[in-house]
């Protein structure tokens, strides 16, 4: 019987949704392939993101727990990665598309020579084949891919697929690690300034600007509209190479990829390239005052107008309703 | 000091979506008419950072791309910017092109120019955005590897302090050397050729190297396109929210929301 291995990511000690959804993938692939599921979890006091993977449905969770994985080294995790495979010898490997998988997957894939496919929108099976679905082009184009034979690794992109939903959990093994010497030191780490609001990444509500706001002047719109929501702050690509925000909060294939139930867009036309980061937005509200902007073609609901007149009205109208409310 | 760079010829990343078309195989774009292809953003940040670092310590930068004719036009930008020379590999490019294979032949040809210090390359390429040649090309070279880099903090003898970009943090690490390093669009911005440079790139003699000349044998896929479509966007429709004013229109849609359950 094949073997799929489903490896997770941990944010802060915690597993993080996108492994749920890689585990759902996993699971669709699984029946496809009449394959048993594995899960792989590499972090420093990771016991608690164990737990909880070991309840997504898998047959059993190898867990490589060590006070080297963070701050996270790429060939520390790429040592335990190994070692996770030995143990359980999987035939495909998938993954959550992170930052840290985005450079240590790509190492493990040359030291087994296995053939690796990365932000993956679909994964599937047919006949002999992998397939891999990607965007190209700045998401403009799909590119459906056909992984050769031997071990296969797919990482995915965020919200391409739902979380799994947890049941009863299966056992969790623990994996010896090798010694490893690493070649990259961590010198020190400093967290990003992200303002006072939640997490882009995983923010219920994000409110993102665009050019059409007219200056870097009117960017104060944007964050208080944040303020008065609760929201994290989002911008365009444009918006970051003038450099009016830091690149952390761009929206879009090459920024962030963010699944917010509401998401306000506010002098944004919606370029693909923009919207491709919103795969997983539930309600998209578009404020511009070109009526043929093409975010009015995908957006949920939308204003036509200025943003210097719809915002504070709109902020003022938000801040009455919270009052009421209280 | 002997710095190496990688580049790769893309499809311009500006190209309006509504004029990429996919040729009749099924697996190429269509360049629209009088565009061709140009040297990968992320690239041209890796010749800038690889010249800086020739300012500073003194050395020699050598640029690499593999694929067609299309690969000398950017290997003679990176020549004109102040590159001291280039070397074509004979290759397959564009999205249907394999990283493994890529990274075979560009691991190859690093070996077949002997020692190197360091070895550049953009973080990904725009076209693809597989962001995998670095990684493999390490691997092939038994080289540590650090993507993206936002900033090459110090270079000495034996060792590099460059800025990583993490999960919502910047991480400052060291690195033996020699290394290679992926190379992401916040570390500069690259400098235009000057006329001399232009001049001196026409000239410039661009060796293709194929497979044979590296003495390997033709690298194979691991990974193949079997067909590249676009997918029309899902239409919603938006519901205007319209009001007798700007101001108007903006309490209204506070309110719609509200009633939606959404603030």
């Amino acid at each position: 019987m094949p073997k799929i291995l489903v490896i997770g990511a941990i944010s802060e000690g915690n597993l993080t949704g996108t492994s749920l959804e890689a585990v759902t993938a996993t699971l669709e692939l699984a029946e496809a392939m009449g394959a048993e599921v594995f899960g792989g979890l590499i972090g420093d006091e990771c016991a608690r993101a164990a737990a909880r993977f070991a309840a997504a449905g898998l047959s059993e969770v190898f867990v490589a727990d060590h006070a080297r994985h963070a701050p996270y080294v790429a060939e520390f995790h790429v040592a335990a990665a190994q070692a996770i495979v030995r143990r359980c010898q999987p035939d495909v490997i998938l993954a959550p598309s992170t930052s840290e998988t985005s450079e240590w997957m790509p190492i493990l894939s040359g030291r087994l020579d296995a053939a690796m496919a990365s932000a993956c929108t679909r994964v599937g099976f047919e006949g002999d084949h992998l397939l891999a679905t990607r965007p190209v082009c700045g998401g403009a184009v799909q590119g459906e891919y056909v992984l050769k034979g031997g071990l296969r690794i797919v990482t995915l992109a965020p919200a391409a697929y739902e979380a799994a939903t947890l049941s009863e959990p299966c056992p969790i093994s623990l994996v010896e690690l090798p010694d490893v010497q690493a070649r990259v030191t961590v010198v020190e780490q400093l967290n990003d300034q992200v303002g006072s609001g939640p997490p882009l990444r995983t923010a219920r509500t994000v409110v993102s600007g665009g050019l059409g706001i007219g200056n870097r002047e009117n960017w104060s719109l944007i964050e208080d509209a944040a303020a008065a929501l609760g929201a994290a702050v989002g911008a365009t690509r444009a918006v970051v190479e003038l450099g009016w925000v830091p690149h952390a909060q761009q929206v879009g294939f090459s920024g962030q990829k963010i699944s917010p139930e509401l998401y306000l867009a506010v002098g944004i036309s919606g370029a693909v390239h923009h919207m491709a980061g919103l795969a997983g937005a539930k309600t998209i509200v578009a404020i511009n005052k070109d009526p043929e902007a093409s975010i009015f073609r995908t957006a949920h609901f939308g204003v036509v107008g200025d943003a210097k007149e719809v915002v504070p009205a709109f902020i003022a109208r938000v801040k009455e309703l919270r009052a009421q409310q209280a | 000091m002997h710095i190496v760079v990688t580049i790769k010829p893309v499809i311009d990343p500006n190209t309006p979506s509504v004029l990429l078309k996919i040729g009749k195989d099924g697996v190429t774009l269509e360049l629209p008419a009088g565009m061709s292809q140009i040297m990968n953003g992320y690239d041209a940040n890796a010749v800038e950072a690889a010249l800086a670092l020739k300012d500073k310590h003194g050395g020699t930068v050598t640029v690499l791309s593999v694929g067609d004719e299309t690969s000398k036009n950017c290997l003679r930008r990176a020549i004109g910017m102040g590159a001291d020379r280039g070397v074509h590999i004979a290759g397959p490019t564009g999205l249907a092109c394999d990283s493994s294979l890529i990274a075979k032949l560009l691991g190859a040809a690093v070996g077949k120019l002997g020692f190197v210090d360091l070895v550049l390359c953009g973080r990904q390429a725009s076209d693809t955005d597989a962001a995998q040649v670095p990684f493999l090309l390490a691997g092939e070279l038994g080289l540590p590897v650090i993507s993206p880099v936002k900033n090459i903090q110090g270079v000495d003898d034996d060792s590099a302090v460059v800025d990583r970009i993490g999960e919502g943090c910047t991480q400052r690490l060291q690195v033996k050397l020699p290394a290679l390093l992926g190379i992401s669009n916040e570390i500069n911005k690259p400098r235009p050729a000057p006329l001399k440079g232009v001049m001196l790139a026409k000239k410039a003699e661009i060796p293709t190297w194929t497979h044979s000349d590296l003495g390997i044998e033709a690298p194979q896929p691991a990974m193949t396109l079997r067909r590249l479509y676009i997918e029309p966007p899902v239409e919603t429709r938006a519901e205007l929210i319209a009001a007798e004013s700007a101001r108007a229109a903006g309490r209204a849609l506070a309110d719609r929301l509200r009633q939606e359950g959404k603030i």
